[in-house]
């Protein structure tokens, strides 16, 4: 299996995001349909289910042409994604009005409120919980179809 | 290259080259092998996780129930 590595790594790539999404699906099917909840969580939903996908294939791909010139593990190479993803995904949530920024913190689908003194300790998280996938499940998968 | 070259190609080599010793191994590899062969293809065997991602993994889950109003914003980002 020698061809197509650029293919290989996309999919490898958005193979974690992919499984997320029934359960994303799952939730807003019992927010919206059955819980009937007034917030219109499709204008945010975007985001997780077309663009994070997506981004997590593209950047494997990044690292299959990058690692060569700078050997970056793949587990560090996942841990920048955040760096990326958050403001990303922070900005599209503002601009379609699923964010909204308050004086004391951030509150999502007017539901969930994020003190900024939560930010760093979550952020962190958030690395450490991409470094390890990135580096035990994408890693695995990238050894599987040959392309570490 | 006539015989009288090969010959001395030959020669030369054998001088070159410091000669191997026929005897037996001291005990017998076989078993060593195997067990080689058997640790390479068990996979439990290669996979082993650092102190460290068990401690990332520790800090991830603590983090996880110190904050559960962000588990669902992880999700929104993964």
């Amino acid at each position: 299996m020698t061809s197509h590595p650029y293919l290989r790594a996309f999919l490898a790539g958005a193979f974690v995001p992919t499984l997320v999404l029934p359960l994303m699906l799952t939730g807003f099917i019992v927010l919206r349909l059955v819980l009937d909840v007034p917030f219109p969580f499709e204008r945010g939903i975007i985001f997780p289910m077309a663009l994070v996908p997506s981004l997590w294939a593209l950047w494997n791909m990044l690292w299959l042409r990058s690692s060569d010139r700078t050997h970056l593990a793949i587990g560090m190479h996942g841990a920048l994604l955040p760096f990326l993803l958050v403001p990303g995904g922070a900005l599209l949530a503002t601009s379609l009005h699923v964010l909204s920024i308050g004086a004391d913190g951030v509150t999502w689908f007017n539901a969930v409120h994020v003190p900024y003194t939560w930010i760093v300790p979550v952020f962190l998280a958030a690395l450490a919980a991409y470094y390890l996938m990135w580096k035990y499940v994408v890693g695995f998968l990238n050894r599987t179809l040959g392309i570490a | 290259m006539n015989t009288s070259q090969i010959a001395r190609l030959k020669t030369l080599l054998q001088t070159a080259l410091p000669p191997t010793h026929d005897g037996l191994p001291s005990r017998d590899l076989w078993p060593d092998l195997r067990r080689r062969i058997a640790a390479e293809s068990e996979p439990t065997a290669r996979f082993s996780i650092p102190w460290f991602d068990w401690a990332l993994a520790g800090g991830v889950a603590l983090v996880a129930v110190a904050f559960p109003a962000a588990v669902p914003l992880f999700f929104y980002y993964l």
